[in-house]
């Protein structure tokens, strides 16, 4: 059993943050617990931010999306203002992470927290630009998905509690596709590689190709993104996503471990990275977002 | 051997047997499984659902280190945590040596375990055991106990354990011989020759030699080992627990208690899946030793993780395949050697390895085979049972290989089965020469459906006509095995059933067998049920409580229906007999000329009683209680056969496989409950995909286990799964009740070698001969061939 | 702690610790039909209904149900759709050792009562939570396609 000694239901955001200042001892918070119940991290207390206005998903008159850290997967899956986001690479994502049950309670922000470096979420949300809400005892910061990572299992927060993340509306038209490497038909990334285009009169106007599992933290490969950057779509041959595949194999830093080698990992970044480009490529040219 | 009453053949047998006079009222019928209801509705039937008010949990302390004497156990500050009332350790309790396999006495495994060792021999091994008044207060007192521990060199590899002396995992010699315990570190060595390989090797057009190699896999049933233990108010111990083998267990635990097996009592309630894994006392013993010390009731459950620690796996194994042919395809030897690991204690280690050959050989009865095993202890975690109990990895070894002996040839894989594969009349040659511990007994095939499941298995999965790729990028491949199982252990197998009427003319059926899930409560009660012309809802099943229930070995070695259910159709025909006496006087009539059928009894002279009548009047009237017992053993073993088909696309940039397609034509004889068999064959049939593409216990170097939960340690989802079709070849073995053979392991051995083949075929020949074959296997051997042209 | 659920359509009030989990929380109070099989969220043998969607029990914090609604098999005995399902598992000898059938039957409930006529895909994709060793799946997916066939010709 987790042996905590108290459990604190939040509200609000800012209760949360009040309650783990004020707890005594080391706190944690719990929005699905997913990971925590079957990690039993030594702590004193939990604040459950379940129930925190943390959960729900809008669109701004923008068409900027916010997802609340405390959203579960299956939520994400299946809400609409998600869905209809890049084409619904995100919605596509969550329901392809872990299984039914489980994704009633994972949360999206509890994917990010746990910042293990196949975590199934990051590449999607980074490849859509995403910016993290943080919130302290004092004060509150907005950061970019990309610099929140630190290393394995660490991230920015220290203590602080993710509120939420933010797509910006330009994301919303980009074409988006995410794809994991896996053992049997359900299971976490052995390597995950995701990329968006945005094209603008027939020019790329951002790409972005980020890789999961193959790196301390998940990232981008920009160097790869550069090859394809700035192109006309017609200028963009089979040799230059091979190239760029290349390059996001070599960018990617994967290590060995139960799961796999790191030299197959390097390979598998340029196999995906070039299915996820055609992808993305294949349908611009259709003008087909899903 | 006593006859068995023969049933006529159903319409399907492919032997010449004349046409059916009746068909069975129970016997091929899918009546309702008689504990689906309730387990459906969740009742509480498992061992765990049971609690009692002064129950205790126990939890087992385990050793972080390979290879270790446990010099002292301190555990003071674990006893003085409130709620923590006892703590033992090797100090603590005798040490008898014993083997933990359930098998008939005297067990052909060695005896080299104790229930708490002074030397700890795997990552995972017991060295302490708390009792207290919760969960989690034993969980808290495992972090208070220091252990002082002497560490020595470890051995993890299993060709170096074969060769190295200088550490002895085992220093005590095994008292009966089995193990070279004390002289070296081989668990178990086997070497038997029929005819003269080399010399026929010499002589032949072609000698293709292959090395397979076979992971360790976990049997992953979804409830864990658990068991509870108290003694009654006549101070006898109560032990229910989750087991196959709850006669073996009484038999060990008196053995190790140093009670008599009277003051024991097993209870076997619903278990919720065991494959092997729970033929074997994993921690019955520890219960006991802490109920009988403490007065108290005690609980223990293995978490998932101690599963994959320190439950038991299929036996890794390096099996190298030695096959010489000639060029007309006739083959006129084979080789096979095996080196397994047993890992650290030696439980099964002689017999799984001796059904690798010995089931899995004799599909092509040549007049030169070599069989040769060296099973060595390791201070990994322990091998032992898993269904199939060692057939999977000869059968993956044999027929990967005859894959590549056609290739080699010039020849249809097909065509060289079909040419050389047993066939009725035909005499197993190794049956005499690999008994289990005592000298074999001939087994001639009697029946075999095997011809008819190839033809039938290849028209359903398109053997003639590959399919194309569902997308460019793929590459599909078909690929194809052939298995042979037994039934039973021949001569060594025996149950027991007995068989009394209740006044309204329903029976009680007790057996010893052992329902695990298979459904084999289901099955004795329809043969039960056939024999008396009852209906099965009639039939009450009890299984398996040592107190109550006669002996049976218990659920393995594909036994149950073909050995039990040969007691139980003997049993309720006797119980018959001495109805037909009672009422031959009653009617005046001659005993054998009343027919039971449909619930009733009728005299030749046209008077009939129902059967509830009948109990009335053998109890009231008659004042006897209709009752009988028999036991059943069979001098032969007849093997079940299936051809097994899969229809695969492999992924060659990633190495991934997806299977699109698999057909499993079996021959289990008669089939008593077809749906139920299919369900055997469709379970196996996952459990040997798992085995093929994604199931792997990893160790490190030390010895540590490094997938302890299924998030890694992948068992086949429902997506895992593709179609399969599943053809039930019935045949009508002589020997058997009703004339069926088993069913519950043969479809596990065919999986693994078919999709291997199949993955060969997709990728015009690249091979691996190592499974499971996971994505980065597959690429790795791709890029291998790259770098070869 | 205290803790306030609705179970099975009653309130209760149990005294849980903050830790427990709400299989074990459900154990305690004689949810048999909620069985412990990983303990980590993989296998599914501990499936119920927490507001109307399935979690896996095991990996729930008791006390994260404060105010909220459970409902384990031993909640749908009556229940029309729980029972045409329970028919159908028998009938198709989609039953061998029954551990996990609860638990699977649980997903299986939410997924045929929010798409009463799910197709085997669906079915499939639903059932990847619930690991069966004895069945290959075959069974259970043509007992929960039986049913939905069924409510397909009803509607």
């Amino acid at each position: 059993m987790w042996d905590v000694k108290e459990y604190l239901i939040a509200t609000n955001p800012a209760e949360a943050v009040e309650m783990m200042a004020a707890g005594a001892g080391k706190g944690r918070y719990l929005a699905g617990g997913t990971d925590l119940l079957l990690e039993k991290p030594a702590c004193d207390f939990v604040v459950d931010i379940s129930r925190a206005q943390m959960s729900e998903v809008a669109v701004s008159p923008e068409g900027d999306l916010f997802v609340g850290a405390a959203a579960s997967l299956e939520y994400l899956a299946n809400d609409q203002a998600v869905r209809d986001f890049a084409g619904g690479a995100i919605s596509r994502m969550a329901a392809w992470c872990c299984n039914r049950p489980v994704r009633t309670t994972a949360t999206v922000g509890g994917n990010l927290c746990h910042a293990m470096p196949s975590a199934d979420m990051a590449p999607v949300f980074m490849a859509l630009d995403a910016t993290c809400f943080v919130m302290g005892q004092d004060e509150q910061e907005s950061l970019l998905l990309t610099d929140f990572f630190v290393g394995p299992r660490q991230t920015v927060l220290e203590g602080r509690l993710l509120v939420g993340l933010a797509l910006p509306a330009e994301a919303a038209h980009w074409h988006c596709a995410g794809h994991k490497l896996t053992r049997s038909a359900e299971d976490i990334s052995l390597v995950q590689v995701a990329a968006s285009l945005g094209v603008q009169d027939g020019v790329v106007e951002n790409v972005r190709i980020v890789l999961g599992a193959v790196a301390p933290v998940p990232m981008r490969s920009q160097l790869a993104e550069n090859m394809v950057a700035g192109l006309k779509i017609a200028e963009v041959t089979p040799d230059i996503l091979d190239d760029a595949a290349l390059i996001a194999a070599g960018e990617a830093a994967p290590i060995s471990d139960h799961r796999a080698s790191a030299e197959y990992r390097r390979d598998m970044v340029r196999v995906l990275t070039r299915r996820m480009l055609d992808e993305v490529l294949d349908r611009a040219r259709k003008g087909d977002q899903s | 051997m006593s006859p068995v009453k023969k049933a006529p053949p159903a319409p399907h047998r492919i032997m010449g047997t004349p046409p059916p006079a009746h068909d069975h009222e129970v016997v091929g019928k899918n009546v309702t499984k008689i504990d689906a209801f309730k387990l459906a509705r969740g009742e509480p039937a498992y061992t765990d659902d049971f609690t009692r008010p002064d129950m205790l949990f126990a939890k087992v302390l385990r050793s972080p280190h390979a290879h270790a004497r446990i010099l002292k156990v301190d555990a003071s500050a674990a006893l003085a945590l409130p709620g923590v009332v006892d703590v033992i350790w090797h100090q603590d309790v005798k040490p008898i040596l014993h083997t933990r396999a359930g098998q008939s006495y005297p067990e052909a495994s060695p005896y080299d375990t104790v229930i708490l060792p002074e030397k700890a021999r795997f990552i995972g091994d017991r060295v302490a055991v708390v009792a207290a008044e919760s969960l989690a207060i034993a969980e808290k007192a495992l972090d208070l106990i220091e252990v002082q521990y002497e560490e020595l060199p470890a051995i993890t590899d299993m060709h170096e354990a074969l060769t190295r002396t200088d550490v002895l995992i085992h220093e005590v010699p095994d008292p009966r011989g089995i193990g070279e315990g004390g002289r070296t570190n081989v668990a178990a060595r086997i070497d038997r020759q029929v005819g003269d390989v080399d010399a026929a090797l010499a002589r032949c057009d072609l000698v293709v030699e292959r090395t397979y190699h076979l992971p360790r896999v976990q049997a992953s049933h979804i409830e864990p080992h658990v068991a509870v233990a108290w003694l009654d108010e006549d101070q006898r111990l109560m032990v229910r627990c989750s087991t196959q083998v709850p006669f073996h267990l009484r038999r060990v635990l008196a053995r190790v208690l140093e009670m008599p097996e009277a003051r024991i009592r097993v209870i076997k309630p619903r278990v919720g899946g065991g494959f092997g894994d729970k033929q074997e006392m994993v921690l019955e013993d520890l219960v006991s030793v802490l109920a009988l010390r403490t007065g108290r009731c005690v609980r223990l459950e293995f978490t998932r993780a101690e599963e994959l620690i320190a439950a038991r796996y299929r036996h890794p194994q390096v099996i190298t395949m030695t096959t010489g042919v000639m060029k007309d395809g006739t083959m006129l030897a084979n080789r096979m050697c095996v080196l397994a690991d047993t890992g650290a204690y030696g439980s099964h280690a002689l017999t799984v390895q001796g059904n690798t050959g010995q089931k899995v050989l004799p599909m092509y009865p040549l007049p030169n085979i070599h069989f040769k095993v060296d099973t060595v202890y390791t201070n990994n975690p322990n091998s032992g049972a898993f269904r199939g109990y060692g057939a999977p990895q000869g059968c993956f070894a044999l027929e990967c290989h005859m894959d590549e002996v056609a290739r080699e040839l010039g020849m249809d894989r097909l065509e060289l089965r079909k040419k050389n594969h047993i066939r009725l009349g035909d005499t197993d040659p190794l049956s005499v020469k690999l008994g289990d511990n005592k000298p074999g007994l001939v087994r001639i095939v009697r029946s075999t459906g095997l011809d008819e499941c190839i033809r039938r298995g290849c028209e359903a999965i398109g053997w003639d006509k590959k399919q194309e790729p569902s997308q460019p990028h793929l590459k599909r491949g078909l690929g194809m095995a052939l298995a042979m199982q037994g039934s039973g252990i021949a001569g060594i197998d025996w149950g027991a059933a007995t068989v009394k009427m209740n006044d309204d003319g329903s029976v009680n059926l007790l057996v010893g067998a052992t329902d695990i899930g298979q459904g084999s409560d289901t099955v004795l009660a329809q043969l039960c049920a056939e024999e008396l012309g009852l209906e099965c809802a009639q039939v009450v099943v009890l299984s398996s409580d040592t107190d109550v229930t006669p002996f049976d070995v218990g659920a393995y070695a594909s036994s149950t229906t073909y050995v039990s259910g040969g007691a139980v159709v003997k049993a309720a025909a006797k119980l018959r007999e001495q109805i037909a006496a009672i009422l031959a006087q009653h009617w005046d009539c001659e005993a054998e000329d009343i027919d039971f059928a449909k619930g009733q009894a009728v005299s030749p002279n046209g008077q009939s009683m129902t059967m509830q009548e009948v109990a009335l009047h053998c109890m009231y009237e008659a004042m006897m209680q209709p009752m009988a017992s028999a036991s059943h053993v069979s001098d032969d073993s007849p093997p079940p056969f299936a051809a097994q088909f899969a229809d695969v696309e492999v992924d060659p940039e990633t190495g991934q496989t997806f299977l699109r397609k698999f057909v499993s034509a079996v021959d289990c004889g008669t089939v008593i409950h077809p749906l139920m068999a299919e369900g055997q064959i469709e379970g196996a049939v996952a459990q040997g995909i798992g085995y093929a593409l994604f199931e792997e216990v990893l160790l490190d170097r030390e010895g540590r286990v490094l997938n302890p939960r299924f998030l890694d340690y992948k068992i086949a989802t429902a997506l895992d799964i593709p179609a399969m079709e599943t053809i039930l070849v019935e045949t009508d073995e002589p020997s058997g009740p009703y004339g069926a053979k088993a069913v519950g392991e043969v479809p596990i051995d065919g999986p693994a070698p078919a999709i291997i083949n199949a993955i060969c075929d997709a990728l015009d020949g690249t091979r691996i001969y190592q499974i499971p074959a996971t994505g980065e296997r597959v690429w790795r051997a791709l890029d291998e061939k790259r770098k070869d042209h | 702690m205290k803790l306030s659920l609705e179970l099975n359509g009653r309130q209760v009030e149990w005294d849980i610790a903050p830790g427990e989990t709400l299989l074990g929380a459900l154990r305690d109070h004689r949810q048999f039909s909620v069985k412990r099989g990983c303990e980590t969220g993989d296998c599914g043998a501990c499936t119920v209904l927490l507001d109307g969607q399935p979690v896996n029990s095991c990996v729930v914090a008791a006390a994260r149900c404060e105010g909220g609604q459970v409902v384990t098999m031993e909640g749908l005995l009556g229940d029309p759709l729980m029972q045409r399902l329970q028919k159908s598992m028998v009938d198709s000898a989609a039953i061998q050792c029954g551990y996990c059938s609860p638990g699977m039957m649980m997903s299986l409930y939410s997924l045929l009562r929010d798409k009463p006529q799910a197709g085997e895909d669906e079915i499939r994709h639903f059932l990847t939570g619930n690991l069966c060793r004895c069945t290959g799946y075959v069974k259970p997916v043509a007992a929960a396609l039986a049913v939905a066939q069924a409510q397909g010709e009803q509607s």
